[in-house]
């Protein structure tokens, strides 16, 4: 079980995703709404893993990754996406992302990449 | 033979992108980055165009495909160089295969009219190559298996379900490097990385963490390991470097089980089809504001209810179907970066085309339209915008220019920008020139705003390019780029400085179908408003309204409005004091209405070609009670 830190703009979504994490008996340590705020919690929280929405306001996910990889080459990132972002969550992962779950959330797939990239 | 008009189909289909990729590959060449993964996409599109040319019996294409092959063999193989004149012979190809394309979509077979020409100017490049023979040299990438690491080979299935295979491929492929060095895949890297692969693949890796460790790793979400096998000696290589072997047999049957099996997740629908479904989700929409209000009038519960599930139904179809009738934008960016090279060379100018968010999406029925428009602005800003290399560096900028695409999703709009860094709109000569087109008195040019000026750039017969151009020039102002966007609801803006700059930006709603309105009556009839227009509705006084010329305006929280009684089109409206302050492109007018009615949601139909153009009328609508009302054109009006 890992601490996470959410990252995505929207709080529909941060919920959604926090209750599918929650049930999976994983602590949410934090919750960041753009990607400038999320590098400041990353290295404020340290958490083991962060799920990234790739679209998001002044700092998109995938410049908020690369700091975020920047900072800490060890960082485990998952990108959340949506059908359609296919060139981007490739860059992402060319950037260093470990995995990524896709919009709409299914919980037993959202748990399973969470707990494969912990693990990993 | 097989049933050709099938494979046909498939085959144009596949060819295009073929040819696309040989276009975008080329023009890559030209700007310099990553030459290699370039002239390799090159190559391998010629193999699979002349392999499946071949197959189709389309002798002439074939050949100008295998002439493009070999010259880029030659260049892979270091024994030509890239040149302005080669690269301008392989574009002119690619036109010629396009052409090609287009015949036998049309049920034709392309002639060697059509190419003879081009494969003997390809000769010309291939036969006077320096002594030696082309050589297959491919450079045996296991090369460093000498120091005996051990080899593996692993057989690996992506979950069908899998959203996005090829992300999940690249993701194994990461993992497995931090373990070990991938030597090859089947099929090659790229193909996985571009989803071209049917889910399964092969990796032959190098590693000395062992085979427990690999399996871990490749059984990671959505990934299974069929088959992990010690490869004893590096012999087993050449599977990938087969492909890539020139001359070589064209097409192998490559039909496997699981292709066989492979469900089918995808189909192709004809867009006539989605425009009939969508008309009918439309005339959903309308029946169901009637039964909505049929309903309101009995007032039976369970009818409500079966009505509000009905109604839940109908709002899910019709998101739905717009959602599918969206489009990624990079549709039509894609064709861009040609024209850019093109009208670029054509002048003597180095640019650069950067493109971000091609893939935001946007209703077709507006991708047509924006086509055009597009095309425009990017050939402007190549053309007016950007200067010669000589005077860029005289200005102390980069020889190569840029020009910068951008699309992105703005709450309830599409944004697309084109911006220069360019030379910039000079006022003073929009200043003159609006002089003597007569778009303006010497007294109204002396006192003009910059903005005022710069609006001259839309006016009809507006051109401040000093000669036209053949590129450019197409007779096509921005007059008319100006309209095709307002006709898409959409507004265009141009900001510019001297030196550093021009930028236009689009803003257009996704879809164009379906808008909130605000209805109102006015003389006892009603029309809709789109919402997007409506600043606010306020109350007036008589004598707040004053009469400056023919027209009337009034004074509201200290601004001053043109008023608009629109009598020609509905008549004097009885009551004169509610005020609906509307608003287009910052400048904002009012018009004066009996009732305001409320707000709703509704389907807008362009009116019939029979009725011609309605000035001030952009469509009509039918709410629930089966009337017809006109929805207010507001970009005219003001």
């Amino acid at each position: 079980m890992g601490r996470i830190l959410i990252v995505d703009d929207t709080m529909f979504m941060r919920t959604l995703l926090k209750n599918i994490l929650f049930s999976g008996g994983h602590d949410i340590v934090g919750e960041a709404a753009d990607g400038a705020e999320a590098l400041a919690r990353y290295q404020e929280l340290k958490p083991d893993l962060v799920t990234m929405d790739v679209v998001m306001p002044k700092v998109n996910g995938i410049e908020a990754l690369k700091a975020i990889k920047a900072a800490d080459p060890a960082a485990k990132v998952i990108m959340c996406t949506a059908v359609g972002q296919e060139q981007m969550v490739k860059l992402a992962v060319k950037s260093g992302a470990r995995g990524y779950i896709v919009k709409p959330f299914q919980a037993p797939k959202v748990l399973e990449e969470v707990k494969s990239v912990l693990s990993a | 033979m097989f049933d050709e008009e099938g494979y046909r189909k498939l085959f144009v289909e596949e060819s295009r992108e073929n040819h696309e990729n040989i276009v975008s590959n080329l023009l890559a060449l030209e700007s310099g980055d990553d030459q290699q993964t370039a002239i390799d996409e090159i190559f391998r599109s010629a193999h699979t165009l002349k392999g499946m040319s071949a197959s189709m019996g389309f002798d002439a294409m074939e050949h100008l495909c295998h002439s493009m092959e070999d010259i880029f063999s030659l260049i892979r193989s270091g024994q030509r160089e890239v040149t302005a004149s080669l690269t301008d012979l392989l574009l002119t190809c690619t036109d010629t295969i396009e052409e090609m394309l287009d015949t036998i979509e049309a049920g034709g077979t392309p002639s060697d009219e059509q190419s003879g020409g081009l494969v003997q100017e390809l000769r010309v490049f291939t036969e006077d190559a320096p002594g030696e023979a082309p050589v297959e040299a491919i450079p045996f990438e296991a090369a460093g298996t000498a120091d005996g690491r051990p080899l593996y080979s692993l057989s690996v299935a992506v979950d069908p379900s899998s959203t996005m295979k090829d992300v999940r491929a690249m993701l194994l492929l990461q993992n497995l490097e931090s373990i070990g060095t991938i030597l090859s895949t089947t099929p090659s890297r790229e193909a996985i990385e571009d989803g071209k692969f049917d889910g399964l693949f092969e990796v032959l890796i190098e590693s000395e963490a062992g085979e427990d460790a690999l399996r871990t790793v490749a059984s990671g979400t959505e990934i299974s390991l069929l088959a992990l096998t010690a490869a004893s000696s590096p012999a087993v290589l050449p599977v990938e470097t087969r492909e890539v072997r020139p001359h070589e047999a064209v097409q192998e049957p490559r039909v496997t089980k699981a292709e066989k099996n492979r469900e089918i997740k995808n189909i192709r629908v004809d867009i006539e089809r989605l425009d009939r479904m969508m008309n009918l989700v439309e005339d959903l929409v309308i029946n169901r504001g009637r039964l909505e209000q049929i309903a309101k009038k009995h007032g039976i519960k369970e009818f409500d209810e079966a009505l509000s599930m009905v109604g839940r139904s109908v709002s899910d179809l019709q998101n739905l179907m717009m959602g599918v009738r969206m489009m990624p934008l990079e549709r039509i960016f894609n064709r861009l970066p040609r024209v850019v090279r093109d009208v670029a060379n054509h002048d003597g100018k180095e640019v650069e085309l950067v493109i971000e968010g091609g893939e935001t999406e946007l209703d077709r029925g507006m991708m047509d339209g924006l086509s055009d428009p597009l095309l425009h602005l990017i050939r402007n800003g190549v053309n007016h915008g950007i200067e010669t290399p000589e005077i860029r560096e005289a200005c102390g900028k980069p020889r190569k220019g840029s020009l910068r695409l951008t699309a992105r999703r703005d709450k309830d709009n599409v944004v697309i920008e084109i911006e220069d860094d360019g030379a910039g709109i000079d006022p003073e000569r929009l200043r003159t020139k609006g002089i003597e087109k007569g778009l303006m008195t010497p007294d109204a040019a002396a006192t003009a705003t910059k903005d005022e000026l710069i609006n001259l750039l839309f006016e009809p017969g507006f051109s401040t390019a000093e000669t036209i151009t053949d590129i450019s020039g197409r007779g096509v102002g921005l007059d008319v780029v100006k309209k095709t966007i307002e006709s898409l609801k959409g507004t265009i803006k141009v900001d510019s400085s001297m030196g550093v700059g021009t930028k236009f930006e689009l803003v257009l709603p996704p879809t164009m179908a379906i808008i909130d309105v605000m209805m109102v009556h006015i003389n006892s009839m009603r029309c809709a408003i789109p919402i997007s227009n409506v600043v606010e509705v306020a109350q007036t006084r008589p004598e707040a309204v004053h009469r400056i010329g023919t027209s009337e305006t009034i004074l509201l929280r200290d601004q001053i409005l043109p008023m608009h009684r629109l009598e020609d089109m509905f008549g004097r409206a009885q009551k004169s004091d509610t005020l609906v302050v509307l608003q287009n492109n910052g400048r904002r007018c009012c018009i004066v209405v009996d009732t305001v009615d409320g707000q709703q949601e509704v389907v807008v139909k362009p009116l019939s070609r029979l009725a011609g153009n309605c000035r001030g009328i952009s469509g009509i609508t039918i709410p629930g009670d089966g009337d017809v009302v006109p929805v207010l054109d507001v970009n005219t009006m003001i």
